[in-house]
């Protein structure tokens, strides 16, 4: 009904135009007559009013539907553009991105993630937005696209890149002490440049693991102990579980067997304490992949790599507050941090310490707990972090020299 | 001024005439004017704070990067800024100050209808502006949050928002009381042949406001309450981690705040009606559009809050509604300007400072409207929402457009209650600073909007630094025509020069009384037998 114009940023540049266009006409016709009536009638000039005029039916009329005429005109055509900015392209490419206390985060489909919103030229790209914590908003200016990010409310904005380059991402809406620094950018790069980059990996990953992606089987089951909405797959080969089998518990130690049983049957024996909502592969899933899967279960999460911490720095945001060459932001800078000597608040005491492996630790677990003399309490604590990922965050932070 | 040579002041006036003196006849008096003057020098006082607030604001963002403050005081200094502004300065400060001292005299009444409930609401806004106040230096420190208090930010932060909250909850109640006591007042008090026909436009202004601030005030109140059980209790009704929703707050508080805008804005259409005709010796063109657009933009302002929220993830037919009874509201003000403009027309027009502040209101408050239609459409606000333009369009309507009628208003009508006038020259040379001073500030603003630059920003990017430095230096001019205006307008009202009963030659009935009113504001009973711009029903020449 609707057809989509190109680009986001030719549904709302006529629609701009057109009403800056009255609003400049309306105006400058407004203050030129009230000039010139000042002058012509001005006291020396007209030491007596000419007329007494108190209304007139014909010109009143006219201006009351000249005006709805004009502001209608400009709500329909405001209200059209507004729906090409709704209207998503069906080949849109899908990203999500997370909005944090006071970072921007993207992940693509096949899992990688980003600092930088990467997309391909010409393509038409469909965000997701998800809040972590409270209202933020995603502003791009030279797409003229904007949308609130809403905790635990599901919103979206699309937009095409028409020339590579790199825009501005803003947060629009205010978020807290790190607002304004909550900027990012959109790298907009040829179709084949983004491809490569979309399919670069961090280090050499098992097919296992990429196959448990790709069936979504990590949306429940995690890899480094966590139960989710099912049990996790770390360490699982050979522990020794209690499990239903038609409504009677047994305990049995998890097999080849059993593992290929649970991806095909789940139902039949399910491990106690967790919902039976798995879905069965079978026939979604060849016989290969799921040895393959299993062989990477032998491993037992060792094959799961080490998280890297100057990228967890990055995508959680640490440097969106904390430098690295020394100058002061929103929080101290991690330049030469480790082993110095700091004051710090607790509980409004000062004291003086030293920032070791547990102060660091502490700190990204529980910020507010002694607060760097001459800074904020405002840093958000990142205790849903994994072990392993605040211990790669201190190394990296040690590394900072 | 054509009567001043021949007047001394009066002897006898509401200044001495009740026998009383010292602080206690006016903390605790229940005549209007006095009351008028209260709200004049407590809403001007935070005015004049709130200004400082803004001077450190603008000098903050002269140049990227840290200039003056860290970004949590930033983000504290413009909370205060707006909450002083909005709370305690615009919002009572017409009906308080003006509508006090001026309608009743206008409508041909002795005082207004409840007079100590009238001292009750300056002592509520004394009140709630002492729990603001305290809030500032208390508990986490003054609230970050922008004078929105958006949730789920609101709730979380660790600054004092709780007493924050509560003391702009008890100024709302003094504006509920207000408008009650204004309707209550024009329905019941006008003097014999003071038909709704004769009422003066400022009054039908005051009429229109006081019916928002009844209806409205009160969910703002409510709004208030559910952040505060929010922050104390827990209640998880706009948290969306306890199932809460961000959005229901939204709309909840721009069901009261965006009618708030027609709280500080018809009042100053009010004066600028007012001033235009007296100025121009001509009748107001369009009396009846004028009295009933007042009517029409308090009603449907009513129903137009959700064009704050167009990006908040509010659904699409939300947005067709609400964009096109916006479009609605813009038709009534157009035609006040097409009015204002028209009375202009084949009169006599002398361009004495209150007439300037008029004319220049019609100026700058049709720049802010026309600017709010590109808001107003679903297209365009998506890329200007929550930027720097939102911000200039804002100043342009409520400070070049209340904020200017107001200083009109203290040009053309505190002299008749103090009896003595300020240097008219000083006031001419204060107003072409401010007016200048204004438009380089907020047009920068609306530029640097439409380029992209978010609000409530501490630091930017170095592309948008050239016109925040304009506008820094814009804000520095506008700030000295303003310190200009206040020194002469106060030195003139109690050293300057004797006024007599009508300066500017006014039909009006303020214009009848001795110069400062008496106590009980006339003689005799008036009895109305001419319309309020019938200057020669009025017998003057």
């Amino acid at each position: 009904m609707y057809p989509n114009p190109l680009t986001t940023t030719q549904a709302v540049d006529p629609v701009f135009k057109f009403i800056l266009g009255v609003c400049i006409v309306l105006l400058v016709g407004i203050t030129l007559t009230m000039i010139a009536f000042v002058i012509r009638y001005h006291r020396s000039r007209s030491p007596e009013p000419t007329s007494q005029a108190s209304g007139n039916v014909w010109l009143e009329t006219v201006w009351i539907a000249f005006p709805t005429v004009l502001v209608l005109a400009m709500f329909w055509f405001g209200w059209e553009g507004y729906l090409s900015l709704r209207n998503v392209p069906k080949n849109a490419l899908k990203v999500t991105a997370t909005a944090r206390q006071w970072s921007w985060s993207f992940t693509y489909d096949n899992g990688k993630t980003s600092s930088k919103l990467y997309v391909p030229v010409g393509k038409p790209v469909l965000v997701n937005l998800v809040s972590l914590d409270v209202l933020h908003g995603f502003y791009l200016p030279a797409f003229r696209v904007k949308h609130d990010v809403v905790p635990n409310m599901k919103n979206h904005v699309w937009f095409v890149a028409e020339k590579s380059g790199s825009y501005d991402l803003f947060c629009s809406v205010y978020c807290g002490t790190g607002h304004s620094g909550m900027i990012t950018s959109v790298e907009a790069v040829p179709p084949a440049q983004f491809e490569t980059w979309l399919n670069q990996r961090g280090g050499a990953e098992h097919a296992g693991k990429e196959l448990l992606e790709k069936h979504g089987c990590l949306g429940c089951h995690t890899l480094d102990g966590t139960p989710k909405v099912g049990p996790t797959l770390k360490d699982i080969w050979g522990r020794s579980v209690t499990v239903l089998t038609n409504g009677k518990e047994r305990t049995i130690t998890v097999d080849d067997r059993y593992l290929r049983r649970s991806i095909l049957e789940p139902k039949a024996d399910l491990v106690k304490g967790y919902p039976p909502v798995m879905p069965s592969f079978k026939g979604q899933i060849t016989d290969d992949d799921i040895k393959t899967i299993i062989n990477f279960l032998h491993a037992g999460g060792e094959a799961a790599p080490k998280p890297d911490g100057a990228k967890l720095a990055r995508e959680k945001g640490c440097l969106a507050c904390h430098s690295l060459d020394g100058s002061s932001g929103v929080g101290p800078t991690f330049k030469g941090l480790y082993q110095k000597r700091l004051t710090v608040l607790q509980n409004g005491i000062r004291m003086t310490i030293t920032a070791d492996d547990t102060y660091l630790r502490e700190s990204i677990l529980k910020p507010k707990a002694k607060i760097v003399e001459g800074f904020q309490p405002v840093m958000p604590d990142f205790s849903d972090l994994k072990t392993d990922e605040v211990q790669a965050l201190v190394e990296f932070i040690e590394g900072v020299k | 001024m054509t009567s001043a040579a021949q007047f001394s002041p009066a002897t006898s006036s509401f200044w001495n005439d009740t026998g009383k003196s010292g602080i206690t006849s006016w903390v605790f008096s229940t005549d209007h004017k006095r009351i008028g003057l209260l709200y004049l020098y407590s809403v001007l006082t935070f005015f004049l704070i709130a200004v400082s607030l803004g001077a450190l604001l603008r000098i903050e963002l002269m140049a990227p990067g840290r200039t003056i403050m860290g970004p949590q005081t930033y983000n504290a200094v413009f909370t205060v800024h707006g909450v002083l502004m909005i709370f305690l300065f615009i919002i009572p400060g017409f009906p308080g100050a003006f509508g006090n001292l001026i309608m009743p005299i206008q409508i041909g009444a002795r005082d207004v209808a409840f007079p100590r409930l009238n001292l009750f609401s300056w002592w509520l806004y004394i009140a709630g502006a002492a729990i603001i106040v305290t809030s500032l230096f208390t508990g986490g420190g003054p609230p970050d949050t922008g004078w929105t208090f958006y949730v789920p930010f609101s709730e979380r932060t660790g600054t004092n928002v709780s007493l924050a909250v509560f003391g702009v909850f008890i100024v709302g109640f003094s504006s509920i009381l207000t408008g009650v006591n204004f309707v209550t007042t024009i329905h019941r008090l006008r003097a014999e042949g003071m038909r709704w026909g004769r009422l003066p436009l400022f009054v039908w202004s005051v009429y229109a406001t006081a019916w928002v601030q009844i209806l409205a005030t009160p969910i703002l109140g409510i709004t208030l309450v559910l952040i505060l059980a929010e922050r104390v209790l827990g209640t998880g009704l706009f948290d969306p981690t306890k199932g809460g929703d961000p959005l229901m707050y939204q709309h909840l508080f721009w069901i009261y705040s965006h009618p708030a805008v027609y709280i500080m804005i018809l009042p100053g259409m009010g004066v600028i009606s007012d001033i235009i005709p007296v100025f121009a010796r001509k009748p107001i063109f369009g009396y009846k559009m004028i009295a009933f657009s007042s009517l029409a933009i308090a009603g449907a302002g009513s129903l137009v809050w959700g064009h704050h929220m167009f990006t908040s993830g509010m659904s699409d037919n939300a947005v067709l509604i609400f964009s096109f009874l916006t479009f609605v509201v813009a038709i009534p003000s157009a035609i006040k300007v097409f009015n204002w403009v028209s009375t202009l027309y084949r009169g006599s027009i002398s361009l004495e400072a209150p007439m300037l502040f008029a004319l220049s209101f019609i100026l700058l408050f049709s720049i802010g409207g026309l600017a709010g239609l590109i808001l107003g459409a679903a297209a365009t606000d998506i890329h200007v929402h929550d930027t720097q333009f939102v911000v200039g369009h804002f100043h342009y309507v409520i400070f070049g457009g209340a904020g200017f009628a107001f200083f009109g208003a203290m040009h053309y009508w505190l002299p008749k209650f103090y009896g003595r006038r300020y240097h008219e020259r000083t006031a001419v040379i204060a107003w072409a600073l401010l007016f200048v001073g204004f438009n380089i500030t907020y047009f920068s603003m609306m530029v640097l909007g439409m380029e992209g630059m978010p609000r409530r920003y501490y630091d930017y990017l170095p592309e948008f630094a050239p016109l925040n430095l304009v506008s820094t230096i814009g804000s520095w001019i506008m700030i000295s025509g303003l310190i200009l205006m206040m020194v002469n307008l106060f030195r003139g009202l109690f050293r300057g020069e004797a006024i007599g009963q009508n300066p500017w030659g006014g039909a009006t009935l303020e214009w009848s009384v001795p110069t400062p009113p008496p106590t009980e504001n006339f003689i005799e009973e008036p009895v109305v037998t001419h319309g309020p711009y019938d200057f020669k029903g009025a017998g003057i020449p």
